[in-house]
C-alpha cells in the first residue's frame, strides 16, 4: 500500500512540477506584414492540425509567431484526431471568439459544426483543405491548390517516362486517406493531366491512410504483384509515402530513377524529399509547405480582423520541384 | 469422449482444446488459405510476392513476437508499442552521427528501459497492464512531440541504410524476424524464466504462492517485448528514412492481432512464438492475396479484423471455457 501510494504521490508530483514548468516561451517575433498592427482584446481559436503532425507542428509555430506582435490571443485547440476536433470546434464556438482558424479533419463530420457557429454569429476562417460544399459559403478559406499539386505529380511522371524515352508506362498510386477532399483533389488534378498523355495508365490506386509504414507495405505488394517489367513509374502523394516506396523498390531489386529506372514523384515537399530529388532518386514533388500557407493565414487573419474585408477565398500559390529546380524550393521545404 | 476432442460435457461446458489441436487447425487453415490462393490468383505463386508477403510481415512480426512473451506472461497487451517504436525510431535516427553501433544500443537500451519500467509497475505494484499502457502511452508521446516540437528527426549520418540490405534477396529485417522466434521460441520453452512466464501467466496468485519471482519475471517478458519493440522501431526508421510522433501507425492493433491469430491465451500461460510467427505471415498472405485481386486497403483492413475475432471466438472462448 505505502508503495503504491508513493508511486501515485511521485506521479503527481511529476505532473505538477512539468505543469509549473509551463509552456513554451513564445518565440522572437518574425518580421512580416502583421507587426505594427494591433489587434489586442482580440481573440482566435486555432482548431488546427496538432503538434503530433510535423506539417501542422510548423504551421502552428509560424502562424503563432506572425501574429504575436498584434496582441491576438490564440486559443489552442489543435488536435489530429477528427472526432477530437468536432469537440473542440464545438466549444470554440461556446466560447465566442472574434475568430475560428480551423484546417478539417472529415470534412463531412464538420459539416454540422460549421453550420453552428454560423447560426451562433462565430465567423470561420478554413485553411489548408476546403470544407463540405454544403458550407463553403459559411466560411472564409486559405486553401493549398490541391488540384495543382495533383497535376504537377503527373507532369513529374510524363516527363520523367518521356526522358527514358518510354512510349508506354504503367504506373502505381498511393494516395492519402481517399474520404478527404484533399486527396479528391489531388487525384482529380493528377488524373487530368495523365489524360494528356493516353500512352502512360495508371495499373493500381490504393489508400495508404497518410501512412509512411503501411506506404511501404503496399509498395512492396504492389511491386510485386506488377513485378518489373509492370511498373514503370509511381505516386506517393506526400514524400514521406514517396520515400517507402524508393525503399520497397529498392528492396525489390528496382533501379531507381536515371535513364530507365522507377520514376517516383510525390506532391507535397518535406526535407526527405528535397534530399532524395538531390540524390537523384525521387523524381520531384511540390510545394503545400506549412510555412507559406501560415504567412498567408496570418495575414488574412490580420486584414480581416482589422476590417480590411479580405475576399471570402484565397488560394495559395503552388510550385512544382525537380531536380532542375530544387535549390530554389530547398530552404521552404525543409521545415517539416 | 477425452478431454483431447474439446466436446461438450455433460454440464454444457466444452473442455479445453490442447496445445497440439489448436496448432493442427490453425495449420490446416493456414494451409487451405495458402492453397486456395495458389491456384487461383495470378502471380500469386511467384519469388517476388513471397518475398513481398515476408518483407511486409516483417515489422509487425518482430514487435508481435516479444509481445507474446508479455501476453503469456499473464500481463495481457501493451497498447504503448506504437509510441515506443515511434521513440526509439527518433533516438535511433537522431544518434546516427555518433555511429551505427551506438546508435543502436541507445535505441534498444530506450526500447527495454520503458518497456520494462511497466513491466515492474505491472509486475510488482499489480498495475492493470491496459490501464497503464494507455496512460504511458500519452506520456511517451505526449513527451515525445513536446521535446521534438513534433518536427521531423532527420538522420546526421546514413550508417542506417545497411539495415535495408537484402542478403540473398530477403530484406534484413526479414532474418531478424527469423531470428526472434527462434531466441524467444527457445527461451519460453528452455530456460526456467520461459517456463515460469508459463506459470505466472496460467495462474498468478499461485505462482506467487509457490515463492515464484512473479515480478522479476514480468519484467524480463516486458524487457524482451522492448527489445522486439525497439527492433522494429530502428528497421522502421531506416525504412522511412526519418521518424514522426506517429511513424508508429497501427503498429501496437497490428501486432495484437498478429499475437491472437497466432493462438496465444490472452489470459496468459498458453501460446508460443512460432504460432505468433505464424499469425503474423497468415495476416501479411490474407492482406496480399486481397491486394491481388484488386480489394481495397478497407477490405484488408475489415477481413483482418473478421480473421481475429474469429480466432478469438473459436480459440479463445472455446478453451477459456474448459477452463472453468
Amino acid at each position: 500500500m505505502f508503495r503504491t501510494r508513493s508511486l501515485a504521490a511521485a506521479t503527481l508530483g511529476l505532473t505538477l512540477l512539468i505543469s509549473a514548468c509551463g509552456g513554451r516561451p513564445a518565440a522572437p517575433s518574425p518580421s512580416g506584414g502583421t507587426s505594427g498592427t494591433s489587434l489586442s482584446g482580440r481573440t482566435i481559436a486555432l482548431v488546427g492540425y496538432g503538434n503530433g503532425n510535423p506539417w501542422g507542428a510548423y504551421f502552428n509555430k509560424v502562424f503563432t509567431e506572425r501574429l504575436a506582435p498584434t496582441g491576438v490571443k490564440i486559443g489552442d485547440m489543435t488536435t489530429m484526431d477528427p472526432g477530437t476536433q468536432v469537440q473542440k470546434f464545438n466549444q470554440a464556438v461556446a466560447q465566442k471568439p472574434d475568430l475560428i482558424v480551423v484546417s478539417i479533419l472529415d470534412t463531412t463530420a464538420m459539416a454540422v459544426p460549421i453550420k453552428k457557429a454560423g447560426a451562433a454569429g462565430v465567423p470561420v476562417l478554413v485553411f489548408d483543405g476546403p470544407p463540405d460544399p454544403s458550407v463553403a459559403d459559411a466560411v472564409m478559406s486559405v486553401l493549398s491548390d490541391n488540384e495543382k499539386l495533383g497535376e504537377y505529380a503527373a507532369q513529374n511522371i510524363i516527363e520523367g517516362l518521356k526522358a527514358q524515352g518510354r512510349d508506354s508506362g504503367d504506373i502505381i498510386v498511393l494516395t492519402g486517406t481517399k474520404s478527404m477532399l484533399v486527396t479528391q483533389h489531388r487525384m482529380k488534378g493528377f488524373n487530368k493531366v495523365l489524360a494528356t498523355a493516353p500512352q502512360y495508365k495508371v495499373v493500381d490506386e490504393q489508400d495508404a491512410n497518410w501512412d509512411p509504414q503501411l506506404s511501404g507495405t503496399i509498395a512492396q505488394q504492389l511491386l510485386a504483384k506488377h513485378g518489373k517489367d509492370g511498373v514503370q513509374a509511381a505516386y506517393g502523394m506526400a514524400d514521406y509515402m514517396a520515400l517507402p516506396i524508393i525503399q520497397a523498390a529498392k528492396q525489390a531489386g528496382f533501379t531507381i530513377g536515371g535513364k530507365d529506372g522507377l520514376i517516383v514523384t510525390s506532391s507535397n515537399c518535406f526535407k526527405a524529399g528535397i534530399d532524395s530529388i538531390k540524390a537523384g532518386e525521387l523524381y520531384g514533388t511540390a510545394t503545400e509547405d506549412p510555412g507559406t500557407i501560415a504567412e498567408q493565414t496570418a495575414d488574412y487573419v490580420v486584414r480581416y480582423l482589422t476590417g480590411k474585408n479580405p475576399p471570402r477565398s484565397e488560394t495559395v500559390q503552388e510550385e512544382r520541384v525537380t531536380a532542375a529546380n530544387v535549390g530554389e524550393f530547398a530552404e521552404q521545404c525543409s521545415h517539416a | 469422449m477425452t478431454a483431447e476432442t474439446g466436446a461438450v460435457a455433460a454440464d454444457g461446458s466444452a473442455r479445453r482444446w490442447p496445445p497440439r489441436v489448436v496448432t493442427a487447425g490453425l495449420a490446416v487453415i493456414l494451409l487451405a488459405l495458402l492453397l486456395i490462393p495458389a491456384v487461383t490468383t495470378p502471380r500469386f505463386l511467384t519469388l517476388d510476392n513471397a518475398r513481398a508477403i515476408l518483407a511486409s510481415a516483417a515489422f509487425v512480426g518482430i514487435t508481435s513476437v516479444g509481445a507474446t512473451m508479455v501476453m503469456i506472461a499473464g500481463s495481457g497487451v501493451s497498447l504503448a508499442t506504437s509510441q515506443i517504436a515511434t521513440v526509439v525510431a527518433m533516438f535511433f535516427l537522431g544518434t546516427q552521427h555518433l555511429g551505427l553501433g551506438a546508435a543502436l544500443l541507445i535505441a534498444l537500451a530506450a526500447g527495454v528501459a520503458l518497456n520494462a519500467f511497466q513491466g515492474a509497475v505491472i509486475g510488482y505494484w499489480k498495475a492493470d497492464p491496459i490501464v497503464l499502457t494507455i496512460a504511458g502511452g500519452f506520456a511517451i508521446g505526449g513527451a515525445a512531440t513536446w521535446f521534438s516540437g513534433g518536427t521531423t528527426v532527420y538522420p546526421g549520418a546514413r550508417g542506417f541504410e545497411v539495415l535495408n540490405a537484402t542478403p540473398l534477396g530477403l530484406p534484413l529485417a526479414v532474418y531478424v524476424l527469423l531470428a526472434v522466434t527462434v531466441v524467444v521460441e527457445w527461451t519460453l520453452r528452455r530456460t526456467t524464466a520461459g517456463r515460469q512466464m508459463y506459470l505466472v501467466g496460467e495462474n498468478r496468485a499461485a505462482a506467487r504462492a509457490a515463492g515464484l519471482p512473479v515480478g522479476r519475471v514480468t519484467v524480463l517478458a516486458w524487457a524482451v517485448s522492448g527489445a522486439c519493440v525497439a527492433l522494429t522501431g530502428v528497421f522502421l526508421a531506416s525504412f522511412t528514412t526519418s521518424a514522426t510522433v506517429t511513424l508508429g501507425g497501427t503498429l501496437t492493433l497490428d501486432a495484437i492481432a498478429a499475437v491472437l491469430v497466432g493462438g496465444t491465451a490472452i489470459s496468459g500461460g498458453h501460446g508460443s512464438a512460432v504460432r505468433t510467427l505464424g499469425g503474423a505471415v497468415l495476416i501479411s498472405v490474407i492482406s496480399d492475396v486481397l491486394l491481388l485481386r484488386g480489394y481495397s486497403t478497407g477490405v484488408q483492413i475489415l477481413v483482418k479484423g473478421v480473421l481475429v475475432l474469429t480466432v478469438v471466438l473459436v480459440v479463445h472462448v472455446r478453451s477459456g471455457r474448459g477452463r472453468r
